[in-house]
C-alpha cells in the first residue's frame, strides 16, 4: 500500500529534515521511502515542499501525483496555497493556525485540522527548532503508517545527542495535540 | 553481497568515485552538485585522499586535471553553468587525453537558469562541451543506484580511453533521498580499470605515438618519463606541431578511439548501454532517460492497467548513443515511439537522426518541474 505525504513551509524551517527521517523509517522497517524537495534559490523563506513516499513495494517515480497526497502538513501560508491542490479531495490537512490560513471551501474539501505548532515548539518545549520533530509525531499520528518506536529512534538518530531530551519532549507533544485533534 | 544503503544521488557519486579509487577532487560549490563536494571533501581524507574547493569552477577542474596527470584518479562535480566556464579546460582534457571524471548534476539555464530546479538541458552540452572536434562519453543515471555504478563505469571509461567523461544526474536524482542497492565492494574493486602504462626505457617513451582508433599511453608525472602537454596540436613527444599530416591524424583518432570503436564493438564496454523495461509485448514505446525514465515506469504501468501495451527504452549512454538499439526500436516501433525529457528535444533530435524520421510523438518541458507520469499517460493515450 502506498502512502503519500507533503511537508510544506519555508526555507530553514527543517522540512526537508522531517521528511527524510520519515522514509528513513519506512526502509529501517524493510519497505521502500523516497524524499524528494522542491525549493526556490532563496536560502530562507522561500516556499518549500517535501513530498515523501512510502511502500511496501518499489517506488520510482519520487513526487506526490497530484490529487493522491493522503496527508499535508504546512507550516507558511505561501506553501499552503502553493501545494495544497495535491491532496486528495477529504485527504487530512494539519496547519499552524498562526501562519496558515486556510479558506472556508478548503474546509469543505478537506479535513483540516489546526495545531499551533510553533507556538508548542517555542513555549511548551522552549525550542523553536524542535517544530519539524513535532510535525514528524503529528504525522505519524495521523497516518498511523510507521511504528512509532522506529520512527523515534531514527529521529533521534538524526539529531545531536545533547538535545535528545528537547526532542522527546517535541515528540510526545505532538502526539498529544494529535490526539486530541482527533477527538475533536 | 549487495549492500543496502540510505542516501542521496550526490553522496552516492561521491562514494563510487572513492571506491572506483578517485583519491583527489578539485571544484567550487554550485546548486545542486554541491553535495558531491560536501561528500567528497568527508571521505576523501579517510583514505589518504585530497579534496579542494578551489577559486572558482576553472581552478576545481585545473587541479583535477594536473591530480589526474600524476597518476592519480579524480574527478570534479558542478552543474550547467560550471561546464560552462570549465569549457576550455574540458578541451585541454580532450586533446591531451587526460583521464576525468565530470559530474552535471543538471539544472534549468541557460545562463544561471534555474538554481534548484530540474532539467536534462544539458545533454547537448555534455556531447559538446568545448569547441573543435572530439568525441564525448556521457552516462546518465536513471537511479539512486546508478548514481554509484555508472560513476564507477564513468572512471573505468575515462581510464580505458584517456578522455574526460561525464556522468550526467540531476537535481531529482542528485537531491532524492531513498534505499539504494549497491554492488559488493569486492565486485566492484576486481572491476577497476586503469590506465594503460608504458614500462620500456625512458629514451624510448613517446606518450601520444598511438594507432588510429587507440588512445595516448600517458605515464604519470614525476616518475621518469618525460613528455610535454600541450592543448596545442602535438606530435608523439607531445610538442606542438601543425604538420598537416599529424593534425589530421590527432583529430581522426580522437573522435575515432571513441565513436568508431564505439560502433565497431557496439558500445564501450560490457556494461548495458540502455534499460528496456516491459518492451517485449509493447506497441508503444516511451523514451526516457535519468529522473524522466522514473516516471515512465510508473506511466508504462499506468497505461498497462488500462489496456495499452507499453514499454521504455531507456539509455544509459548517452553519447556515444546506442545507435544500434534505437534504429530497431525505430523499425519496429514505427510512430509508436514517445520521447519525452525536460528539455526542448535535444535526444528527439538523436533519435530523429538515427531513424531518419520525425514522425514520432514528443513530450518536452523546460519550466524546471518534473514531468508526471499521468501528463506521460495522456499523451500515449492520444497516439493510440
Amino acid at each position: 500500500m502506498r502512502h503519500t505525504i507533503r511537508f510544506t513551509g519555508v526555507g530553514g524551517q527543517g522540512v526537508l529534515l522531517a521528511g527524510e527521517i520519515m522514509a528513513a523509517a519506512k526502509i529501517a522497517l524493510g519497505g521502500y521511502g523516497l524524499k524528494t524537495a522542491t525549493y526556490t534559490s532563496q536560502v530562507r523563506g522561500g516556499p518549500t515542499v517535501v513530498d515523501i513516499t512510502l511502500d511496501d513495494d518499489e517506488i520510482r517515480y519520487p513526487y506526490a501525483n497530484e490529487g493522491e497526497i493522503d496527508f499535508m502538513l504546512s507550516v507558511a501560508d505561501v506553501s499552503y496555497r502553493q501545494f495544497k491542490s495535491g491532496v486528495k479531495p477529504g485527504g487530512t490537512i494539519v496547519v499552524d493556525p498562526n501562519l496558515v490560513h486556510p479558506t472556508d471551501e478548503d474546509r469543505k474539501k478537506w479535513n483540516v485540522v489546526e495545531i499551533p505548532i510553533i507556538t508548542i515548539a517555542k513555549e511548551e518545549v522552549g525550542n523553536v527548532i524542535t517544530q519539524s520533530v513535532i510535525a514528524l509525531s503529528i504525522t505519524n499520528a495521523f497516518m498511523s503508517v510507521l511504528e512509532p518506536k522506529v520512527l523515534q529512534d531514527v529521529m533521534l538518530s538524526k539529531v545531536p545527542k545533547k538535545v535528545h531530551e528537547a526532542n522527546n519532549k517535541a515528540w510526545d507533544l505532538g502526539i498529544k495535540y494529535a490526539t486530541a485533534a482527533m477527538k475533536k | 553481497m549487495a549492500r543496502e544503503v540510505v542516501s542521496t544521488g550526490n553522496e552516492l557519486a561521491a562514494k563510487a568515485a572513492i571506491e572506483a579509487g578517485a583519491r583527489f577532487f578539485g571544484g567550487y560549490p554550485i546548486t545542486p552538485s554541491s553535495e558531491v563536494m560536501h561528500e567528497a571533501s568527508d571521505l576523501l581524507p579517510e583514505v589518504g585522499g585530497v579534496a579542494i574547493q578551489m577559486e572558482d569552477e576553472i581552478g576545481g577542474i585545473s587541479a583535477a586535471l594536473g591530480a589526474s596527470m600524476s597518476g592519480v584518479k579524480s574527478f570534479t562535480a558542478t552543474s550547467g553553468p560550471g561546464i560552462s566556464l570549465k569549457a576550455e579546460q574540458i578541451g585541454l582534457g580532450f586533446i591531451a587525453e587526460i583521464p576525468l571524471v565530470i559530474v552535471n548534476v543538471m539544472r534549468g539555464g541557460p545562463s544561471t537558469g534555474l538554481p534548484t530546479r530540474v532539467s536534462q538541458a544539458d545533454i547537448g552540452q555534455a556531447q559538446y562541451p568545448t569547441h573543435g572536434d572530439y568525441a564525448s562519453i556521457t552516462l546518465c543515471a536513471g537511479s539512486l543506484t546508478e548514481c554509484y555504478t555508472q560513476t564507477v563505469r564513468a572512471f573505468n571509461l575515462a581510464e580505458k580511453y584517456m578522455t574526460p567523461v561525464f556522468i550526467l544526474l540531476d537535481e531529482t536524482i542528485g537531491h532524492m533521498h531513498g534505499k539504494a542497492m549497491l554492488p559488493d565492494l569486492a565486485e566492484v574493486e576486481a572491476s577497476i580499470v586503469n590506465r594503460a602504462t608504458f614500462t620500456g626505457s625512458p629514451a624510448d617513451y613517446k606518450p601520444y605515438k598511438a594507432e588510429m582508433n587507440k588512445p595516448a599511453v600517458l605515464n604519470p608525472m614525476f616518475k621518469g618519463y618525460r613528455f610535454h602537454v600541450t592543448g596545442l596540436h602535438h606530435g608523439d613527444e607531445g610538442f606542438p606541431t601543425e604538420d598537416a599530416f599529424q593534425c589530421e591524424y590527432n583529430i581522426e583518432r580522437l573522435v575515432g578511439k571513441i565513436n568508431t570503436v564505439a560502433a565497431q564493438n557496439d558500445g564501450l564496454d560490457n556494461e548495458p548501454d540502455y534499460e528496456e523495461f516491459m518492451l517485449d509485448d509493447a506497441e508503444v514505446c516511451l523514451i526516457a532517460y535519468g529522473s524522466i525514465g522514473l516516471g515512465a515506469y510508473e506511466a508504462v504501468q499506468k497505461l498497462r492497467a488500462q489496456g495499452i501495451k507499453a514499454g521504455m527504452f531507456r539509455p544509459i549512454l548517452l553519447w556515444p548513443s546506442p545507435a544500434k538499439k534505437i534504429a530497431e526500436i525505430g523499425a519496429r516501433f514505427k510512430d509508436k515511439i514517445f520521447v519525452t525529457e525536460l528539455n526542448m528535444g535535444q535526444y528527439a533530435k538523436e533519435i530523429e537522426r538515427i531513424i531518419k524520421r520525425d514522425d514520432f510523438t514528443t513530450l518536452f518541458k523546460a519550466n524546471g518541474r518534473p514531468i508526471a507520469p499521468a501528463e506521460m499517460v495522456a499523451k500515449v493515450k492520444e497516439m493510440m
